[in-house]
């Protein structure tokens, strides 16, 4: 399956690629231009999102799971390869979920720009571990290296990180919840209107 | 109760701060030193070694610099404790905590005999289950290398072919030229060890270097220093322990100057003498001298090996032949650590006369003019728990690479390998940890963009 992989993958990265740069070009502007690129963000995404969804699963059955969890660049491959997807994937359910909205003041554009830089340079680092895996190596693994990713050594979190992301995973739809719930109340109040 | 704009930043910052948190702390956590799975890391996964090789008609020299911050020159003592005389012969997982292991540079040797050693180097010789490695069981001791041919079943120690079919690989050259430069039981004498890897990693025919001198009857050493010589009869446990053997007194006893063991002297608690006696060697165990003397200065060993090129002893030893072109690899165990804890290179061509990865360089007289040699600047790594029969299974994902005959240097660097033979030693953990992470971001990455989507003002506010 290493070839069809290898083929599909263009795919996601094109239009992956494609969504950064329109989300980077949205968050600076209002014009005309910038909103016809934006309308067609979800499209793109939700194209993105599929095509990358069949890339991964191709990927997947290029070496048995045994195999690809047992060598660390396997293993970065395939937990960049799901980063990538997840991030992409949310960000599809963002713009989709609050449409216009995403883009409504500096803190909302910011965290769509993070989130897209986020997704870009997770897809990346996919590509470049794929491009190892597939044994052309790339310069752009001294660069992870220097931001502290060595690419020989397995991605993983130690027990007491993984306990503080549980929380902070609770944690943050707990905090807007509370949030939306107090400001509904807020709204529905006795005050409500006026 | 928090407005919502500051939400959105709490909610923000909260993803950030976990991001971040999981970048500066990747990847640690989960490997640790752990004596009972004999398991210890090196605090440096690789090192550097020079080489220099020059050759002239009849003999071939090789001069080995590596560093080293002190020199362990001590290995199997008899110390004088609890009023008796007991036998420290140990090995250490890891770096012995008294410094009592001698540091060595060994380099296998082929002329093309054996294939897959000009691909794969010493991986080859590596079964499972190997002697020190996890799980290998009390019984592993003898469980050493050996080449795959040798076997039926290259991943099984006992399935060893029959006596005829050895032989005939011997004759046919199927086997690997060790030698072995050893601190304290070869450099004193001025030789390297001589071996060969076949069936088992098996010494050359002649008499050893060593006897040993611990006397299991009488429960006490056979032969002491000579007190008129040497000014003493033992050494003394605090001088040479932690690393404090010092090469300028004597550390060494040989057939030449030792004297009997006085049994009669009153020894005192911590008494050490060495456990072997060092002795001229004969035949095929004494081909491969020490030019000058190996020595250590400054941090660094600088040892120069010469060797006949044909030593007459072709079933024990390569000959080699101008214009040849053959396969080397070389270990070096430094900082008191013994069997697998040592650094190791890839497979090396070297070229006698003939270009090369590293071409041996040709000169007319007795020694050669070191300053006229080009040096090779090796990198050797720590090879971790990684045997042949791993590397050949389906769960190696370059074992097809290896069926076609890829080698180990098109896919691998030094650094890489030194970083998955450290991973494979904790394969089951890191994975667990790996699913977790994975599974941690993208819950991380879904859960702070339900939360923002919640915090955002949608179409219908």
């Amino acid at each position: 399956m290493g070839p069809y992989h290898a083929i599909m993958v263009h795919f996601p990265v094109a239009l992956w690629t494609v969504a950064s740069g329109i989300i980077c070009f949205r968050a600076l502007s209002d014009g005309p231009l910038a909103r016809a690129f934006d309308r067609v963000l979800v499209s793109l995404l939700l194209l993105g999102v599929a095509t990358g969804l069949v890339s991964y699963t191709l990927g997947l059955l290029v070496w048995p799971p045994d195999t690809l969890q047992t060598t660390p660049l396997g293993r970065n491959h395939m937990i960049a390869a799901s980063w990538s997807l997840c991030s992409w994937a949310a960000v599809l359910f963002l713009r989709w979920r609050v449409g216009e909205h995403v883009w409504e003041g500096i803190t909302n554009r910011l965290i769509m720009v993070g989130l897209g830089a986020l997704g870009a340079s997770q897809l990346a680092a996919t590509g470049t571990l794929g491009g190892h895996l597939h044994g052309a190596p790339a310069y752009l693994s001294e660069l992870m290296r220097v931001f502290g990713w060595d690419v020989y050594q397995t991605f993983y979190l130690p027990t007491w990180v993984l306990a503080v992301l549980a929380v902070v995973i609770v944690a943050m739809p707990a905090l807007a919840i509370v949030t939306t719930r107090g400001r509904a109340a807020r709204l529905r109040g006795p005050g409500a209107g006026r | 109760m928090l407005r919502r704009r500051t939400a959105i930043l709490v909610v923000t910052e909260l993803f950030m701060a976990a991001l971040l948190l999981s970048l500066v702390t990747h990847s640690s956590g989960v490997v640790h030193n752990d004596a009972a799975r004999n398991i210890w890391i090196p605090p440096e996964l690789t090192m550097p070694v020079q080489l220099q090789v020059a050759y002239n008609d009849e003999r071939i020299f090789f001069r080995y610099r590596w560093p080293a911050k002190q020199p362990h020159v001590l290995t199997d003592l008899l110390r004088y404790s609890d009023g008796k005389w007991q036998r420290q012969l140990r090995t250490p997982v890891g770096s012995d905590p008294d410094g009592i292991y001698e540091d060595r540079l060994a380099m296998m040797v082929d002329d093309g005999s054996v294939p897959e050693f000009q691909r794969y180097g010493g991986y080859i010789t590596v079964g499972a289950d190997m002697r020190d490695f996890t799980g290998s069981g009390a019984d592993a001791a003898h469980r050493r290398k050996y080449l795959p041919a040798s076997r039926s079943d290259p991943g099984d120690w006992y399935s060893i072919v029959d006596a005829r079919t050895l032989d005939a690989q011997r004759r046919a050259g199927y086997f690997l030229d060790l030698w072995h430069w050893r601190a304290h039981l070869s450099n004193p004498l001025g030789r390297s060890d001589d071996q060969h890897i076949a069936w088992y990693r098996l010494y050359d025919s002649g008499e050893p270097l060593s006897v040993g001198n611990w006397d299991a009857d009488s429960g006490q050493p056979r032969w002491m220093f000579d007190p008129a010589r040497d000014g003493v009869r033992a050494l003394r446990w605090e001088d040479v322990a932690a690393g404090h053997g010092d090469v300028r007194g004597p550390y060494y006893l040989s057939a030449a100057t030792a004297v009997p063991f006085d049994a009669a002297h009153e020894w005192r608690e911590g008494d050490v003498i060495p456990g072997q006696v060092l002795r001229e060697p004969s035949g095929s165990r004494d081909e491969i001298r020490v030019q000058g003397q190996g020595r250590w200065a400054g941090g660094q060993w600088d040892v120069t090996l010469v060797r006949a090129l044909d030593t007459g002893h072709p079933l024990e030893d390569k000959v080699l032949r101008d214009q040849g072109v053959y396969s080397i690899a070389l270990s070096v165990h430094r900082d008191a650590r013994a069997s697998r804890w040592h650094y190791v290179s890839l497979p090396l061509q070297l070229g006698l006369g003939r270009q090369a990865e590293l071409m041996a360089t040709r000169f007319t007289g007795d020694t050669p003019d070191w300053d006229r040699v080009d040096p090779l600047e090796l990198t050797l790594f720590y090879p971790g728990q990684v045997s042949w029969k791993h590397l050949s299974s389906a769960r190696h994902a370059g074992s097809k690479y290896i069926a076609k005959g890829v080698p180990v240097k098109y896919r691998h660097k030094e650094r890489q390998l030194a970083q998955y033979g450290v991973e494979i030693e904790f394969d089951r953990e890191i994975r667990r940890h790996w699913a977790l992470s994975l599974v941690a971001g993208v819950l991380l990455v879904a859960s702070f963009v339900f939360s923002v989507s919640l915090l955002f003002r949608h179409r219908g506010d």
